[in-house]
């Protein structure tokens, strides 16, 4: 499993079903996890409810951009909220601590295969209706998923780098919330776009 | 020099204020870069619309707050998320119309006003877009963080039964659609919004203090910029509604008084907006843009949020107008500016319909 990539790596393969606690408390002890020995099974940080007022759109908005759905990115929030409520991250990195969770999870999800596959469909049904142009919006369907099954299979620094900056975090918070220096952003974002445009391009061209 | 990384390019479209000004000179200058630099806006670009999710939309903040709670132990946290106070300042603020206001009053001012004495020093002649992310769009209220804004006025919107009533009530033409789009049938809901003034009190202390709960010191302030006012009206206005559908209205036609700015002080326009501009929590892009807009403040900048939105110029009977488009399709509006009044047609449509009804508009 892919622990490399930052701090919030305790959310990284957390399962949407599995209680949170056994597996935050396992990764505890891992010395790149922030989220130390201190999530105890009964500890909630006093500052939850403030956090999550704040980050909760943005977080959903992050996992979103992953998905595609915001039904999912609700249910990666709503992990990714468990996960910080019993941590110890430091009030002030909070909102990059939970974009970056909120992308591995929601790239996690990708990649594990185990979407829901029923709400996918409902909700292409729900943009097929809502545009003009059905033809155009199925092909744009086809590319989105493409596009999102290249981006779970991008390297995951990439992958993140390119989501926090979509969701628009500014080239300084994205480098301080995967510990890059500003200046290495741009190029991480730009080789990531660059892959994933290759991917729509090969794609339009061979249809 | 060499040729800037494809990094630096990359950063150059999102924050050019982030890249050296050697790098900003080179690449304009260079043909190689410049090709460079459209390639990485034409992938970014690409990619942007292709990771917009679907459903995009506000989240429904008490319900997720109460699954959170139920998922956690017994005696969590378990305070309400948002206290009456901020969830009211929310909704109001992300009322486009305040918004507007908040980015007007920051834009409007006066070096030729009088003290004492309110000058009409601003009026609304063009929309310019302005890139904002989402995230900014909900922080402009923080300009109340540095100074008071006393809201007056702004009722509404109120319903009336018909166009005549509308005209009355707002003293405005009610614009009137010769044909309907397709899919869109019945008649309209006609609402009517009052005159809404603000009122901005610039405060050196609490910009001082918003600066440090930020974590950054605020520049030091201009002399006589503490105390000083601008006052902004806008509006009345009136909008016909045609099919509300899943929380989307199939038509909107709006129209309203632009706003208008008046200053009290003494202080030069620049200074205002050059001070405000350089507080901690503006985007170094953001405000790069705006330091591009005349000082004689006859742009009003139109915030919208840039990763869910896209901007183009067209023209309607001849005036220059905005057209806005969401990434997703799925939303499209045109807005112009002709005699000091804002006009909006906006639907769940294409851009090319709200354009054909904007132009048969009576």
């Amino acid at each position: 499993m892919d622990l490399q990539h930052g701090r919030p790596a305790a959310t990284v393969d957390l399962p949407l079903s599995a209680p949170v606690i056994g597996r935050a408390s396992a990764r505890a002890g891992r010395k790149d996890v922030a989220v130390s020995g201190r999530a105890t099974r009964d500890a909630v940080r006093s500052d939850l409810a403030e956090v999550f007022r704040r980050d909760y759109q943005r977080v959903v908005g992050v996992a979103a951009r992953v998905l595609g759905s915001r039904d999912e990115a609700e249910d990666v929030a709503q992990e990714v909220f468990l996960a910080f409520g019993r941590s110890a991250v430091p009030a002030g990195e909070a909102p990059g601590w939970l974009s970056v969770a909120a992308a591995h999870t929601a790239l996690n999800l990708i990649r594990s295969g185990r979407r829901r596959a029923s709400r996918e469909e409902t909700v292409a049904a729900t943009a097929e209706v809502a545009a003009p142009d059905v033809a155009e919006t199925v092909l744009t369907r086809e590319d989105r998923s493409r596009v999102r099954a290249a981006l779970a299979g991008l390297p995951r620094k990439q992958a993140v780098a390119l989501v926090l900056r979509h969701s628009g975090l500014s080239y300084a918070e994205v480098a301080a919330a995967l510990d890059m220096s500003p200046g290495s952003v741009g190029t991480t974002v730009r080789r990531a776009e660059a892959a994933l445009r290759k991917e729509l391009i090969r794609h339009a061209s061979s249809d | 020099m060499r040729h800037p990384t494809e990094g630096v390019l990359r950063r150059l479209l999102d924050e050019p204020a982030g890249v050296s000004e050697p790098d900003r000179a080179h690449v304009a200058g260079c043909p190689v870069c410049l090709t460079g630099l459209a390639a990485a806006r034409q992938d970014a670009a690409a990619v942007g619309t292709a990771l917009q999710p679907a459903d995009v939309g506000t989240v429904d903040l008490p319900a997720a707050w109460q699954r959170l709670s139920s998922a956690l132990p017994a005696g969590g946290a378990d305070r309400a998320p948002a206290p009456a106070r901020a969830r009211r300042a929310r909704a109001v603020l992300r009322r486009p119309v305040v918004a507007a206001v908040a980015f007007a009053v920051v834009l409007a001012g006066a070096g030729t006003a009088a003290a004492n004495d309110w000058l009409p020093v601003f009026r609304t002649e063009q929309l310019q877009p302005v890139s904002l992310d989402t995230a900014d769009l909900v922080a402009l209220p923080d300009l109340s963080a540095y100074g008071d804004v006393e809201v007056t006025g702004g009722e509404g919107p109120q319903q009336v039964p018909d166009a005549a009533a509308a005209a009355a009530q707002s003293g405005l033409d009610v614009p009137a659609v010769a044909a309907l789009p397709r899919g869109v049938t019945g008649e309209p809901e006609y609402q009517v919004v009052g005159e809404l003034g603000a009122t901005f009190t610039f405060s050196a202390d609490r910009a001082a203090r918003a600066a440090a709960a930020s974590g950054e010191p605020a520049p030091p302030v201009p002399a006589g910029l503490d105390g000083s006012q601008v006052r902004l009206v806008a509006g009345p206005g009136v909008a016909a509604i045609w099919g509300q559908s899943a929380g989307v209205p199939a038509l909107v036609v709006g129209r309203a008084v632009a706003p208008t700015a008046y200053s009290s002080s003494g202080v030069p326009f620049e200074t205002m907006r050059d001070y405000l501009l350089s507080l901690p929590g503006l985007p170094d892009d953001v405000a790069a843009q705006l330091r591009t807009f005349a000082a004689d403040g006859s742009t009003l900048p139109l915030p919208v949020p840039s990763d869910q939105v896209t901007t183009r110029s067209a023209e309607v009977d001849g005036v220059p107008a905005t057209v806005l488009e969401t990434r997703d399709q799925a939303l499209a509006a045109v807005l112009w500016v002709e005699d000091g009044v804002v006009t909006v047609v906006a639907g769940s449509l294409g851009p090319d319909e709200v354009l054909t009804v904007a132009e048969d508009l009576d």
